[in-house]
């Protein structure tokens, strides 16, 4: 863990010196952690409701078909980009080297934000859904993202321009890509889908929901790591240049990869093509960050045993590689075949959001927020096996969705097992997967209550 | 339903929402390259983040 800083030293502020509010940067962090406590309930409710269906009986509003988008939303949006807004709030103004341009205009976003999510609960346990993946919330809430997202992306960009260095920091670069992305591809989720109908209906849902990870989770997530990875090991990066092929290469290749959540479907076979194609491109900018972090922690492996950031930090690179492997690989017409629409979708799914991007946005809420409020971390022996919760429970899950998934899809191949046999079939995964579950969960309690009592201050009240 | 099927304009949209992507993409790509991203001061940037002020911050 990094060296804390006394109430007394950071009272000790220079004449003239620079001063960092941060309190855009805490609201934001406080309430995603939360969402991810409270979600956390959620997504262990639906994961129980795989192995016992008649789990919370017949009330409408905690339904699978409910209580599933409210997870989904409440995870990336209630926790993860919360998170990751958060922590951009606190690094952005660090690298620029000035203050953040406007502290009310963040805590308004932050306040905004919390509406959305709040008012996502209500409409969604209401049922009131749009019934597209990744695009449930209804059109009233889509508009107040958008709002919330010109917010930020002012605030952060006019931070960005008075900058005191010329040259950005990979970080700033994809922060900013970040921004610019999601409000193309928001928009086209979210609001050109209810103008269409069929195939092509279809095919701009997948286009935004491939996108939403790979042009909005994935360059915040990098931004993340490559500021968190050198300032926790206290090591330059390896090669700023790398970062930057990265960087372009992911700018020009993802954007076309979509369609391959369509391949054997009713659309053109070129718009297949070019998506596998994409696809397999996306080896450059993975292979690009992979190595660059990895080289970058040469010779300073050692340090993974005293940090709890470091930890989430570098499993979280590895996870990236594995889901960026994975998913080139299952847009293969003969391997997708297999495993499309199977549980190997979410156990890929989950090892991006959960093993690579969570772990990214843990990792930075733990380096981040002991120095923010001036206080050491409430337990680095409770960091510690949060961690080993998180990376335990998440392996046995994403390795029996893929397991699972590629058994569901064999059996799927054989039109003579009747569709409910390959259901039962599932069980003993689905179980394996529910108490997997429950580990992760037990591992999110851990860190919430970690961070909740730090700056709660509660290891000052307890010596008080 | 012709009338009400808006299914090529939206598509339209959203196709030249991405074509914008990708030009302004360019654009910034060759700008990065005139700002000397990819020239021998290339790497200076990634000494910058140690270069903040940790300890200037404001008692809680």
């Amino acid at each position: 863990m990094q060296p804390q800083f006394s109430r007394a030293e950071v009272a000790k502020v220079p004449e003239g010196a620079l001063v960092h509010e941060d309190s855009t940067a805490k609201w934001f962090l406080v309430s995603s952690v939360t969402y991810f406590f409270i979600v956390g309930i959620i997504a262990l409710i639906i994961a129980a409701k795989f192995v016992w269906p008649d789990l919370m009986g017949t009330m409408s509003w905690l339904s699978y078909g409910r209580l599933r988008p409210l997870h989904v939303n409440g995870m990336l949006f209630g926790w993860l980009l919360a998170a990751d807004m958060g922590l951009a709030f606190y690094i952005i103004p660090r690298l620029c080297g000035v203050p953040l341009w406007s502290e009310k205009l963040g805590l308004a976003t932050a306040i905004l934000w919390n509406i959305i999510i709040l008012g996502a609960v209500v409409t969604l346990l209401a049922g009131l859904n749009q019934g597209w993946e990744y695009a449930e919330l209804p059109w009233y809430l889509d508009i107040l993202v958008v709002v919330a997202w010109i917010m930020f992306g002012v605030n952060i960009f006019l931070t960005v321009a008075q900058r005191k260095h010329q040259a950005m920091y990979v970080t700033i670069w994809y922060t900013m890509g970040c921004i610019l992305w999601t409000a193309f591809v928001y928009l086209t989720g979210n609001f050109a889908t209810l103008f269409t109908t069929g195939t092509n209906q279809a095919n701009l849902n997948w286009m935004y929901v491939h996108n939403a990870v790979g042009l909005i989770f994935t360059p915040i997530g990098l931004a993340i790591a490559y500021y968190f990875i050198p300032r926790s090991s206290n090591t330059p990066l390896h090669s700023h240049k790398l970062s930057m092929v990265g960087f372009w290469s992911l700018a020009f290749v993802y954007v076309w990869t979509g369609a391959h959540h369509m391949l054997h479907g009713p659309i053109s076979q070129w718009l297949q093509t070019i998506a596998i194609a994409f696809s397999l491109m996306l080896l450059i900018p993975v292979w690009a960050v992979v190595y660059n972090l990895f080289a970058t922690m040469k010779g300073q492996w050692h340090q993974l045993r005293e940090s709890v950031p470091l930890k989430f930090l570098m499993s979280g690179v590895v996870f990236y590689l594995l889901t960026c492997f994975q998913g080139p690989m299952h847009s293969l017409r003969t391997v997708n075949a297999i495993v499309s629409k199977t549980d190997w979708i979410p156990g890929h799914a989950h090892m991006a959001v959960l093993g690579c991007f969570s772990f990214f946005a843990i990792a930075g809420t733990y380096f981040v927020v002991p120095k923010i409020w001036g206080r050491v971390l409430h337990s680095e022996s409770l960091a510690n096996w949060s961690y080993w919760m998180l990376m335990i429970g998440g392996l046995g899950f994403y390795t029996t969705l893929w397991l699972g998934g590629f058994w569901q899809g064999w059996q799927w191949n054989n039109w003579s097992i009747p569709f409910i046999d390959t259901v039962i079939a599932l069980r003993p995964i689905w179980l394996v997967r529910f108490f997997s579950g429950v580990m992760m969960f037990i591992g999110i309690v851990m860190f919430a209550y970690n961070i909740l009592a730090t700056v709660t201050g509660a290891n000052e009240e307890a010596a008080a | 339903m012709a009338q009400t099927d808006y299914t090529y304009p939206s598509v339209y949209f959203a196709y030249l929402f991405f074509a914008l992507m990708f030009f302004l993409a360019v654009y910034f790509f060759l700008r990065s390259r005139r700002d000397g991203y990819w020239g021998e001061n290339g790497e200076e940037a990634k000494f910058q983040m140690f270069d903040d002020d940790e300890t200037h911050r404001r008692a809680p």
